[in-house]
């Protein structure tokens, strides 16, 4: 019996379309509510000391480069992004000779940064890189060095900040 | 064989058999950094710790040697946390530099702090360090990471017998050093980098170069020697990065020659990568395939089939040989020949050229005669394996013209070949063969290519047949060539025939001018001195720019063993094939592919196109090659020649050159700075 | 000589007239797309296009500048000339239904007395444009999407047929004029309450709006029938699609809301001038248009066939029924020449 009531009760609401109108209803209702929406360049949306931006290789404050060949970060990438070649450098210490990332393969899940061992390759707080031609988003190791000098500060601040909990 | 319990499972064991051993016929396995299954016992990492029931403590069960019931327990608690002790104690001086190591990711150490160690150290003093060794231009050392297994020390007394390296001092002081200050002179010392169980020993040529984790791994086999030693070569984004050891009990174990393991460099360096015809100006220019072709087959009409000569170096495969031979007596030329040192005996059958008791015969051999050869520097592992048996005090050797350094101990009858013509030698000989069960002649293809070479192979073989050398299932007698070319060749026919002349005559017609027109298939070795490009024009047929393409007129670029899938014969008769693992330089292709295209040329009809076809055709007339890395035993003819009286001739065949004998080696700068630091060390000799 | 003088300024007054209708509804069309991005952006607690001019007013004329400043694409396999015509028919086709929309009192271009079947004729052409692009481009996609659009533009176009039948029914005139003056009384989605939501449903059915846009599904058929199209040839298609929009909701104001017709027949209503009452209830219809792309998924092609034809069909063809029905039985017919 109950069972037959709600069987009716349904097709009632179904042919009075009622569902329909309770959704409406809801969606009318949010168009008076004040929207989240970001002035993007003119507002910033605050960023944790975790974002995983763009890359950059960190150097010692002596400014010995700190990457040290050892590849864990291009076994650890998952989409195959990351090229090395190494090589002995004169002094004797394992060094790459080319260290590139393809930014375009890149799917920026922050596994290199975690296999690395000395804190060189770093993701940083930077994701405003975006550019005209392809070419340009296959960062060599000049640039990747360069970043790291460019946002040194914000990336030693945001390591700091994440210590206490690694 | 005694019965023991391993972790309550109950196992049979034989009598001599120490703990480890029975653990692992019982499947466990027990972490190890100083044993190792061909070195001596050492007993020093303690690592192997297992817990054996009635012993306070737990033992090393490395030396341990089993009881009768003896109750074996390895997964105790007891022993994790011996494990775990072991581990700390060697990790308090072991630096953490794993991602600047070579080793990191094949490392022993590493693993098994990974499986049985602990994850931190309470070590909070400094940790020591040591100051790198030189230990040549091969091994590159980092003495710091060295944990003290002695395996390279044990390796070097035991294996190589050179005795260079030693611990000195003791306690925390204790360092791995070289006896002296002149790095290691072993031809297998390469071998002490796969021992070393941590990154103290690591390749030099390969250092920084690559991760192990990244390269891809090729069995295939090692041409440098005529042994065919199964290697591994790890392959990069089409680089070779490095040769390492295959273990084949029946050839090399597990080691391989210096000479296998670093001449890999060459394989990119002077390499030949499109044709080159020689032009009007007398300068070689390149060409294409279609023109150098042409030129060779109007340059091969143009000439009597006996004013050409045709010789095959060491690197030659079966194939490519197969393939000349068919095409050139297709032309009517028989003046082939394969042993390009001038080697010259008569072939009988096929035990007069191969290494009749095979490479593992030698491991149950009483006697030994070596005749004119240098087995250290000419098959170094198979001389490694003659140590081996002779450290087991049941080998006796005596030597006829050879050299005395060869890691064990010899009676050098003379120098002088001529001794053989002396009947007290003889008889000496015959004594020393006296109630030998499994003697052995091992006789130089050195030797053989000097002048006396045909009367030499005649008169051994007459000793052997005497001696009783020869048995209905043994058969000592053995031909040492140091070339991974020449049994093939001989297997397949590479020689003259009908009224062809060998290569030692055709030196001889090469100086005459009767020889207008010359072949050399990578024959770089083929020793014609200064040769008249006007009156004999030379066919280049190689990989490398070596020694005498410059001299050609024509030069074909062919691929290298790793380049190409192809059948070499070992000097023991056992047929294997390599592997193409990179790409082939620019225009180069498979050496027999350039002899079936001239046989098109030239309308020498041959009835096989691609290489599966071709290796049919081989197999159906060579059958005792068909079977791959099996052999198939020769039949011995007893020689029924007179003894000839052979002239006097005096030289201990000590090879000059180990680390450059074929054109791969003499481009690699690895063997180039071998032989820079050998040379200095003679100055260094001659003039303190 | 005068006769074509007179023809000619007959000529030139008709053209005005035209263009008073075609400039202003273009603007519309332009202001739709505008408006349509701000309410679903306001539905979904975001911004919409605020950079372009002052509250991003000026967004549709970028769009617009960009979309005459591309390069037009013709694929290599297309059928150049119908692949040229269809969006030309299309645009042509929702422009000349605007002649018989009566948007006040005698501010009709053609006041004709079979208004409400041209409409009805009009529409059903504007399938060969469809039709044609999906056929002319070639493509798979474009000729799937071509398809399923013909087949529920027809679907539905049955059941608005019953629709119109049942306000025909009451009005007794095919006149759009004589339909709005009916319903001086009383408007008629009062009466025709279940056929108005019929209306509303098929006319988003035949627009291909949510959530019945099939035709131009992107994650089953790229962009539908004008996959190929690009800059004006497609700009063409859209404002086909959104004039289209204006289009019902103005057939739908004229059907059962009362046409220009103030809501109640007091004096204050009457104030305002009837063509903005006109605007006003198109506006509501359209944003009901908008609110729904806003609010409801996608239908599947199965359940909107079967809406179609065994729900609305049989519905419509019922209240047909019924409304004939008490008409007679309350001797309600009306007779517009009595």
């Amino acid at each position: 019996m109950v069972k037959t009531m709600k069987w009716i009760l349904n097709r009632i609401k179904y042919f009075f379309l009622l569902d329909i109108y309770k959704g409406l209803f809801l969606t009318f209702r949010r168009i008076f509510k004040p929207s989240v929406t970001i002035n993007y360049p003119y507002e910033k949306a605050p960023l944790s000391p975790r974002f995983r931006g763009e890359h950059a290789l960190r150097r010692y404050p002596n400014g010995e480069e700190r990457c040290i060949a050892c590849k864990l970060c291009e076994a650890a990438c998952p989409a195959l992004a990351i090229t090395i070649e190494a090589e002995e450098r004169e002094d004797g210490s394992r060094r790459t000779t080319k260290y590139d990332i393809d930014m375009t393969k890149c799917i920026y899940c922050g596994l290199c940064q975690e296999a690395c061992p000395v804190d060189a390759i770093v993701q940083g707080p930077n994701y405003e890189f975006a550019t005209e031609t392809h070419e340009e988003l296959i960062y060599n190791k000049e640039k990747l060095l360069d970043n790291g000098d460019r946002w040194e500060l914000a990336l030693q601040k945001n390591i700091n900040s994440d210590a206490p909990y690694r | 064989m005694k019965k023991v319990f391993v972790n309550e499972q109950e196992i049979l064991v034989p009598d001599s058999a120490t703990v480890m051993q029975a653990c692992e016929i019982a499947g466990e396995e027990i972490p190890r950094f100083c044993y190792h299954e061909s070195l001596s016992i050492a007993g020093n990492c303690r690592m192997c710790l297992v817990e054996v029931e009635n012993s306070a403590k737990p033992v090393a069960s490395c030396a341990f040697p089993v009881a009768e019931g003896m109750k074996i327990v390895t997964n105790s608690d007891k022993v994790k946390k011996a494990r775990k002790g072991v581990m700390e104690f060697l990790l308090i001086n072991h630096p953490l530099d794993c991602p600047i190591c070579d080793q990191g990711g094949e490392c022993d150490l590493q693993d098994q702090s990974l499986y049985y160690g602990k994850s931190y150290s309470r070590f909070e003093e400094n940790k020591r360090a040591v100051e790198d060794k030189n230990f040549g231009p091969l091994v590159k050392t980092v003495m710091t990471r060295c944990i003290h297994c002695t395996r390279c020390v044990r390796f070097l007394d035991e294996v190589a017998g050179t005795h260079e390296l030693g611990a000195i001092n003791r306690g925390e002081s204790m360092e791995i050093a070289t006896v002296v200050e002149e790095g290691i002179t072993s031809e297998l010392s390469g071998n002490i980098i796969d021992l070393c169980p941590v990154g103290a020993l690591t390749s030099k040529p390969y250092a920084f170069t690559a991760r192990s984790w990244e390269l891809n791994h090729h069995d295939t086999i090692d041409v440098t020697d005529g042994l065919g030693s199964n290697i591994v070569v790890d392959e990069f984004q089409g680089e070779i990065k490095r040769v390492l050891p295959r273990f084949n009990e029946n050839i090399n174990q597990e080691w391989i020659s210096d000479k296998s393991r670093f001449s890999y460099d060459g394989l990119n360096i002077q390499r030949l990568d499109k044709p080159f015809v020689r032009n009007i100006e007398n300068k070689l220019t390149t060409t294409d395939w279609e023109t150098s072709l042409d030129k060779i087959s109007f340059l091969l009409k143009q000439y009597n089939s006996n004013q050409i000569g045709v010789v095959a170096g060491s690197l030659s495969d079966v194939e490519t040989m197969f393939v000349a031979k068919e095409m050139f007596n297709g032309l009517g030329v028989y003046n082939l020949d394969c042993r390009f040192n001038g080697s010259n005996f008569k072939i009988e059958t096929r035990s007069d050229w191969l290494f009749n008791s095979k490479v593992s015969g030698i491991d149950k051999i009483d006697k030994l005669l070596i005749v004119g050869c240098d087995p250290k520097r000419e098959a170094t592992v198979l001389n490694a394996r003659i140590r081996k048996r002779w450290l087991t005090g049941e080998l006796e050797i005596i030597s006829i013209c050879a050299p005395n350094d060869l890691t064990y101990k010899v009676e050098n009858l003379g120098n002088d070949i001529a001794i053989l013509n002396n009947a007290d030698i003889i008889n000496t000989i015959k004594d020393f063969f006296q109630n030998s069960k499994f003697p052995m002649i091992i006789l130089g293809d050195s030797i053989l290519s000097t002048e006396e070479g045909e009367n030499i192979h005649v008169i051994t073989k007459k000793i052997a047949d005497s001696c009783n050398v020869i048995k209905e299932d043994w058969n000592g007698f053995n031909i040492l060539s140091p070339y991974a070319s020449r049994a093939g060749g001989l297997e397949v026919g590479f020689i003259p025939t009908k009224n062809g002349i060998n290569a030692k005559q055709m030196k001889k017609k090469i100086l005459e001018k009767e020889i207008k027109l010359l072949f050399l298939i990578e024959a770089d070795d083929f020793d014609i001195g200064e040769i008249d490009n006007e009156s004999t024009k030379i066919v280049y047929v190689g990989h490398h720019g070596d020694k005498l393409a410059s001299k050609a007129d024509v030069i074909l670029p062919i691929t290298a063993f790793t380049e190409k899938k192809a059948l070499y014969i070992n000097i023991e008769g056992r047929p294997q094939f390599t592997k193409k693992i990179i790409q082939n330089k620019g225009l180069a292709v498979d050496g027999w592919k350039i002899f079936r295209a001239l046989a098109d040329k030239l309308g020498i009809k041959l009835k096989y196109n691609n290489h599966q076809q071709l290796l049919d055709r081989i197999f159906k007339l060579h059958p005792e090659i068909s079977s791959i890395n099996e052999i198939v035993p020769a039949k011995c003819l007893k020689s029924n020649k007179s003894i000839p009286k052979i002239k006097s001739l005096k030289s201990s065949f000590l090879v000059k050159n180990y680390y450059q004998s074929c054109p791969i080696t003499r481009a690699s700068i690895n063997m180039a700075n071998c032989i820079k630091r050998f040379s200095k060390k003679e100055e260094s000799i001659v003039n303190g | 000589m005068d006769n074509f003088f007179i023809q000619l300024i007959e000529i030139l007054t008709i053209s005005s007239y035209v263009l008073l209708i075609v400039g202003p509804l273009l603007i519309c069309v332009a202001f739709l797309t505008y408006l349509e991005r701000k309410v679903i952006a306001a539905v979904q607690y975001r911004k919409g296009p605020n950079v372009v001019g002052m509250f991003g007013l000026l967004q549709p004329f970028a769009d617009g500048v960009k979309l005459f400043s591309k390069e037009t694409i013709i694929p290599a396999s297309a059928n150049k000339v119908i692949f040229i015509l269809a969006p030309m028919v299309s645009f042509a086709l929702s422009l000349v239904a605007w002649s018989v929309i009566p948007i006040s009192e005698n501010l009709v271009l053609a006041d004709i007395n079979v208004g409400i079947l041209y409409i009805f004729a009009i529409s059903s052409l504007s399938i060969y444009g469809v039709i044609m692009a999906g056929w002319a481009s070639n493509s798979k996609y474009a000729f799937l999407g071509a398809l399923r659009s013909t087949a529920q533009m027809v679907s539905y176009e049955v059941s608005i047929g019953f629709v119109i039948v049942c306000v025909l029914l009451c009005v007794g005139s095919l006149n759009l004029t004589d339909i709005v003056m009916a319903q001086k009384s009383c408007w008629f989605f009062i009466p025709l309450f279940p056929m108005f939501i019929v209306f509303i449903i098929s006319a988003l059915a035949e627009t291909n709006r949510a959530p019945f846009d099939l035709p131009e599904d992107e994650s089953a058929l790229v962009a539908g029938y004008f996959t190929e199209y690009s800059s004006m040839l497609f700009a063409m298609f859209f404002l086909g699609e959104y004039s289209a929009m204006i289009l019902m909701s103005s057939l739908g104001t004229i059907l059962f809301l009362g046409g220009w017709l103030p809501p109640l027949d007091y004096y204050i209503f009457k104030i305002v001038p009837g063509f903005l009452w006109f605007f006003i209830k198109v506006g509501l219809l359209l944003f009901v248009f908008l609110w729904v792309r806003a609010t409801l998924p996608r239908f599947r092609y199965d359940q909107l066939m079967r809406l179609g034809w065994k729900i609305f069909l049989p519905l419509s063809l019922f209240w047909v029924f019924v409304t004939a029905s008490v008409l007679v039985f309350f001797d309600l017919l009306p007779n517009p020449y009595g």
